[in-house]
C-alpha cells in the first residue's frame, strides 16, 4: 500500500499554505518531515489523510485517488496520531485504545472479542499494558502520546501519519517515543512523522522532506539532506553536522549549533575603551 | 359717627349675594368649579367641572364606565371580537382600543392615553400599595387625574355609585347601583336561608386542563363565597389565588358540581375516564360559564359578574331561586349592556352545548 | 488507582446496575403507594397483585380510576420523561464534549414553549397545546441545524451552539410577547403554568403517543452507543479513526430533539436533569456511551419520579417540578463539582 501525493497544492480556499508538494509514503519505510513550527506540516498531514480538501494536485492512495476512498476504508489503511491532549471525559487508557477498532466495527455494533484482543496487543506491543485501566487524562504526557500510538495500532493500519509525536514530551519519553517509530517501521508499517529537530531524523528516518513555508527544500536521505547549508536555508542558523563515533564503533551523525561562543570558546568581550 | 357696613334685616344686594356666593362655592361643580375627589384607595384627585372623556384603564373599569356613561367611553383595552361586538350596540363596540395601563401588566403607551385627551382616567380592582402608586405615578405624568376603585364583587354597588358621581353621572349611577343592591341583597337573603348541609361542593376548573383552579377568597370566585357554596380549594394563604392541583386531588375532593370557563374542558371532560369518578360528573352537573360579552363568573373581575349570580344560584339551588333567567339576562343587559339580547342570542347564552355522550 | 466508584466495588457488569434498577423498583412502589386521595395499602394490594393473580376483592371504583388513570400514567410519565431528558443530555454533553450542555442548548425548550405558548394564545384546546409544543420543539432545532450547517469554514459545534443559543433568546422574546398580549385573566396565567412545568394532567391517551416517539428517538442512540464515544475526539481524530462525524452527529440531534420534544411537549419545561443526571451516571459507571445511557436512563427516570412524587404530595396544591428540579438538584451539583477532583 502506498500513499502517494504529486504537484499537491493544500490550505484552504483563498489561503494556500504549501504549493508543489509531492511526498510518497510504502508500507515498512520512516518517513521524516522536518520544518520549523509554523511550516504547515500539519496541513500538509491533514491533508494526506483526506481530512481537508487538496487545494491543487492529487493524492493517490494504493493506486486510487483518495477522494474516492470511503472514511472508514482510508481509516482501515492509514491510522493518524495527533498530538497528545487533554480529553474532556474520563475515559481509560484501555477504552481510548479501544477507540482505534473503529473502521473494524459495524455502525451499529459493539466491539467484539477480537476487537478487544487487538486493543490489549496494541497496548502490550507499545509496553504500556499495566496502564490499560488507568484514567487517560491522569497518565503523563509521554503515556497520552503512547497511549494514542496504541490506538493508532489497534487500528491495524498498513500506514500511521504522526504529527510532532515528540512535541512537549521529556527528552527520555521522546527517545522512546522515536524507539517505538523505529519498532513500527521494522514490523512493516510505513511510518511519516514531522518534527522540527533535525536530530530526531537522524535517530530514526531513512528518508527526510524538509518542508519550508510550504514548499519542499529537499528530499532524500539523511546523510544526503540534512547539511549546514540546507539547515542555514530551513532554519536560518548556523549548525555544523558532525559524525561521532560511538561507543560500539558505528558513526551517528548529529547537529552540533553554531553558537556565537562555542567556536572560541569564551564569551566576545568588548573591545577596551581607553587608550 | 360710625363708618362702614352695618347689618341690615331683610333682604339688600350685598347680603343676597353673599348668600349666593356662598351658595356657588358649595355647589362649585355645576358652576364650573374644578372638585375634589376621593377615590376608593384614599387618594384625592382634582376632577374638572365637566367630565366628558374618560379613559377605562382596566376591563373591569371599562365594563363600569360602559354602563354609566358609554358615551363617554374613550376605548376599550383591547378590541372587541365578532362575537363579542354581537352584544353591544355598534357604536360603542367600535370603540378604538387604548390598551391596559393597570397594575395587571400594561400595553398602553402613555403617549396614546395622552393622544385621547380623556378628562379622567379610571381603574377598578385591587387597592393595594402597588396599585396606588402607579396610580399616582401616571396621575402625575399625565396630570390628569386617576381614580383608583375597589373591584371586589361586595363593592361592586358602592364602587359604581361613587363612580357615577365622579362622571357627574350620579343618576346612572345610583340606579345601576340600586339594581345591584336589591338583586344581590335578595340572592344572599335567600342564600341565608338555605341550610349548611344543603350547600353544594364546587370546585371551579381552569384552562385547558380544568387542573387550574381559584381558591376560596380569591378574586375569582367570589361569586361562589357570595352564593355560600364551598369551594372545595378551600382558602390558603396563597396571595393570588391561582393554583394548580393534581388529578388526584380533585378525585379527592369529589365535588358536586364544576364549573368551568374553557369550552375544550367542557367538551372533553364527559368522555374522559379520569374524570367520569366524580360526583358532579355521575350526577351531569358540570357547567360551563357563558362569556360573551364578558364573562359571567370570573373575569374580568368587574359588574359583568352580577348576572353570573343569578345564573350560578339557578344552578346549585335550582329549587330555591327557579329565577326566570330569560328575563333576568335581557334586564341585565340592556340596562348594563345598553342593549337587549335577541331571543337567538339568548338561546344561545343560556343553553349549554349538550355533550357528545352523557 | 481504579477509574469509577462503581469498579472499585468489583460489581460485574450487570452488578452495576442492580443497585440503581432496585432503589427506582422501590422507588415506584412508594410513588403508587402515595398520594392525595388515600389509597389504602390493601387496596393497593388488591388492584395490582391481587388482580394479577386473581385473588382481589373488589376494589372501589374510584381507587381503580386513581391507580390506573391517574397515578398510573403519572408516574410512567415521569419515568419516561426523566429517562428521556437525562439521555438527550447524556447525548448532548459529549457530542459537544462539554459537561455543562444540557438538551436545551439547541432551542428544543424554547421552540416547544413558543408552540405551547401559541396555543394557549389562540384558545387551543388541550391536545392542540401539546402538538404545537412538540411541533414547535421540532422547528427550533431544525432552523438552528439549518443554520449551523449552512455557516460553513467554522467549528461546527461552536456554529451550533451560537445559533442554538441565538434562536433561543429570539423564541424566548417571542413568547414574552404573547404573555405581554395574553389576557392577563385567563391566557397568561395558563402560559405561566405551562412554563413551570408539570405531569398533573398527564392521561393515558398522553402516554400512548408520548411513549412510542421517546423509545422511537432512543433506538439511534442506543444502536450508536459505541460510536458516540467517538464523538467526544476532536473532530480531526474521529473522521481519521473511520467516522463520518457529520451524519452521527446529525443522528443525534435528531434522536435527542425527538426524545426531548415529545417529554416536553408534555410536561413542560423541566430542567436539571438533563444537565445534572448525566455527570451522576458519569461518576458512576464513566464515560463510555455504551455503560452511561442505561445508567442514566434509570438514574433520570428515578429522580424525576421522585420530584414529581414530592410535587403532589408535600400540598394540596401543585408545587412544580421545575422548581424542585433546581431546588434540589443544585446542592447535589455542588456536592457532585466539590467532589470530583478530575475530569468528567
Amino acid at each position: 500500500m502506498e500513499l502517494r501525493a504529486e504537484a499537491l497544492s493544500y490550505g484552504y480556499p483563498g489561503r494556500i499554505i504549501g504549493s508543489d508538494v509531492e511526498v510518497a509514503l510504502t508500507a515498512g519505510e520512516i518517513v521524516c518531515v522536518l520544518g520549523p513550527n509554523g511550516g504547515g506540516k500539519t496541513t500538509l498531514f491533514r491533508t494526506l489523510l483526506g481530512l481537508l480538501p487538496v487545494q491543487a494536485g492529487h493524492i493517490a492512495l494504493g493506486g486510487r485517488p483518495l477522494q474516492d476512498w470511503s472514511r472508514r476504508n482510508v481509516a482501515r489503511v492509514v491510522g493518524y496520531v495527533p498530538q497528545a491532549h487533554a480529553a474532556q471525559f474520563a475515559f481509560t487508557v484501555r477504552e481510548i485504545v479501544l477507540m482505534g477498532r473503529t473502521a473494524h466495527v459495524g455502525a451499529f455494533a459493539a466491539p467484539s472479542h477480537r476487537d478487544r484482543a487487538a486493543a490489549d496487543t496494541a497496548l502490550a506491543t507499545l509496553g504500556i499494558g499495566h496502564l490499560a485501566d488507568r484514567v487517560y487524562t491522569e497518565v503523563s504526557g509521554g503515556e497520552r502520546q503512547l497511549t494514542l500510538i496504541a490506538r493508532a495500532l489497534a487500528q491495524e493500519a498498513e500506514l500511521l501519519l504522526l504529527d510532532e509525536p515528540t512535541a512537549s514530551l521529556d527528552f527520555g519519553n521522546q527517545l522512546r517515543v522515536l524507539d517505538q517509530l523505529r519498532a513500527l517501521a521494522e514490523r512493516g508499517i510505513g511510518v511519516l512523522f514531522s518534527t522540527h529537530d533535525p536530530d530526531h531524523a537522524f535517530l530514526c528516518a531513512e528518508r527526510v522532506v524538509m518542508l519550508r513555508d510550504g514548499r519542499i527544500l529537499a528530499t532524500g536521505r539523511p546523510g544526503e539532506v540534512i547539511t549546514h547549508d540546507n539547515l542555514k536555508r530551513l532554519y536560518g542558523v548556523e549548525v555544523e553536522v558532525v559524525t561521532a563515533t560511538l561507543a560500539d564503533g558505528r558513526a551517528s551523525q548529529l547537529c552540533v549549533p553554531g553558537l556565537a561562543g562555542l567556536r572560541t570558546g569564551s564569551r566576545p568581550r568588548p573591545a577596551p575603551t581607553w587608550h | 359717627m360710625r363708618y362702614g357696613w352695618r347689618p341690615r334685616p331683610g333682604l339688600s344686594a350685598t347680603r343676597l349675594s353673599a348668600v349666593l356666593a356662598f351658595a356657588l362655592a358649595l355647589t362649585g361643580a355645576s358652576l364650573g368649579e374644578a372638585r375634589e375627589v376621593v377615590d376608593s384607595a384614599g387618594r384625592r384627585a382634582v376632577l374638572p367641572a365637566k367630565v366628558e372623556r374618560v379613559y377605562a384603564a382596566g376591563p373591569p373599569a371599562s365594563i363600569m364606565v360602559f354602563a354609566i356613561a358609554p358615551e363617554k367611553l374613550l376605548g376599550w383595552t383591547r378590541a372587541m371580537t365578532p362575537d363579542e361586538a354581537a352584544f353591544l350596540p355598534q357604536r360603542y363596540a367600535a370603540l378604538p382600543s387604548l390598551g391596559r395601563l393597570t397594575g395587571r401588566g400594561n400595553t398602553a403607551n402613555v403617549e396614546v392615553v395622552l393622544a385621547a385627551k380623556p378628562d379622567l382616567i379610571v381603574d377598578a380592582g385591587a387597592t393595594g400599595d402597588t396599585y396606588v402608586s402607579l396610580a399616582d405615578r401616571v396621575q402625575q405624568q399625565t396630570g390628569i387625574p386617576y381614580l383608583l376603585y375597589d373591584g371586589t364583587f361586595a363593592r361592586t354597588a358602592a364602587t359604581l355609585r361613587a363612580l357615577g358621581a365622579a362622571t357627574g353621572d350620579s343618576g346612572r349611577g345610583e340606579l345601576l347601583a340600586d339594581y345591584v343592591e336589591r338583586s344581590v341583597g335578595g340572592v344572599r337573603a335567600k342564600v341565608a336561608t338555605i341550610a349548611r348541609e344543603r350547600r353544594p361542593r364546587v370546585y371551579y376548573a381552569r384552562g385547558p386542563s380544568g387542573l387550574q383552579t381559584a381558591l376560596s377568597g380569591s378574586i375569582n370566585a367570589e361569586v361562589l363565597d357570595v352564593l355560600g357554596a364551598i369551594n372545595v380549594a378551600g382558602g390558603q394563604s396563597a396571595a393570588s389565588g391561582l393554583a394548580n392541583v393534581s388529578m388526584e386531588q380533585v378525585l379527592a375532593w369529589n365535588p358536586d358540581v364544576i364549573i368551568t370557563t374553557d369550552p375544550g374542558f367542557y367538551a372533553r371532560v364527559w368522555t374522559d375516564a379520569r374524570w367520569s369518578r366524580i360526583a358532579a360528573l355521575k350526577n351531569a352537573r358540570v357547567y360551563l360559564s357563558p362569556q360573551l360579552p364578558f364573562g359571567w363568573f370570573d373575569f374580568p373581575p368587574g359588574p359583568n359578574r352580577v348576572i353570573g349570580l343569578f345564573w350560578l344560584a339557578d344552578i346549585l339551588y335550582p329549587d330555591v331561586f327557579g329565577n326566570d333567567l330569560r328575563a333576568r339576562v335581557a334586564d341585565f343587559y340592556r340596562l348594563f349592556y345598553h342593549r337587549e339580547p335577541t331571543p337567538a342570542q339568548l338561546d344561545a347564552l343560556l343553553d349549554t352545548p349538550e355533550p357528545a355522550n352523557r | 488507582m481504579t477509574a469509577h466508584a462503581f469498579d472499585t466495588l468489583r460489581l460485574g457488569s450487570l452488578g452495576r446496575y442492580t443497585l440503581p434498577l432496585l432503589g427506582l423498583a422501590a422507588l415506584v412502589v412508594l410513588a403508587f403507594a402515595v398520594g392525595r386521595f388515600p389509597v389504602s395499602v390493601g387496596d393497593l394490594y388488591a388492584a395490582t397483585i391481587g388482580k394479577l393473580t386473581g385473588t382481589s376483592r373488589p376494589v372501589p371504583a374510584t381507587v381503580e380510576t386513581v391507580i390506573y388513570q391517574v397515578r398510573g400514567p403519572r408516574v410512567l410519565a415521569a419515568l419516561v420523561v426523566g429517562a428521556a431528558l437525562a439521555a438527550a443530555g447524556a447525548a448532548y454533553q459529549g457530542m459537544f464534549r462539554n459537561p455543562l450542555v444540557s438538551p436545551d442548548i439547541l432551542g428544543v425548550s424554547s421552540g416547544a414553549a413558543l408552540g405551547a405558548a401559541l396555543a394557549i394564545f389562540l384558545s387551543w384546546g388541550l391536545i392542540g397545546i401539546q402538538a404545537l409544543a412538540f411541533a414547535g420543539g421540532l422547528g427550533a432545532v431544525t432552523l438552528v441545524y439549518a443554520i449551523g450547517a449552512s455557516l460553513r469554514g467554522r467549528d461546527p459545534l461552536l456554529t451550533l451552539i451560537l445559533a442554538g443559543v441565538v434562536i433561543g433568546t429570539l423564541l424566548g422574546s417571542c413568547v414574552s410577547l404573547l404573555k405581554y398580549l395574553a389576557d392577563p385573566y385567563n391566557q397568561l396565567p395558563a402560559i405561566t403554568f405551562w412554563l413551570l412545568g408539570s405531569l398533573a394532567s398527564t392521561s393515558p391517551a398522553d402516554l400512548a403517543v408520548v411513549v412510542p416517539t421517546v423509545l422511537l428517538g432512543l433506538v439511534p442512540l442506543v444502536l450508536l452507543r459505541w460510536r458516540m464515544n467517538l464523538l467526544t475526539l476532536p473532530d480531526d481524530e474521529a473522521r481519521a479513526l473511520g467516522v463520518e462525524t457529520t451524519r452521527l452527529r446529525l443522528a443525534v440531534v435528531c434522536a435527542a430533539t425527538l426524545i426531548t420534544a415529545a417529554s416536553v411537549a408534555i410536561s413542560g419545561i423541566i430542567g436539571w436533569i438533563g444537565l445534572l443526571v448525566p455527570h451522576a451516571a458519569r461518576m458512576l459507571v464513566g464515560p463510555g456511551f455504551a455503560r452511561m445511557l442505561p445508567m442514566t436512563m434509570i438514574l433520570g427516570a428515578g429522580f424525576m419520579l421522585g420530584v414529581d412524587t414530592l410535587a403532589r404530595t408535600v400540598a394540596t396544591l401543585e408545587v412544580p417540578p421545575g422548581v424542585l428540579t433546581a431546588v434540589l438538584g443544585t446542592p447535589l451539583f455542588l456536592w457532585l463539582l466539590a467532589k470530583s477532583k478530575r475530569a468528567w
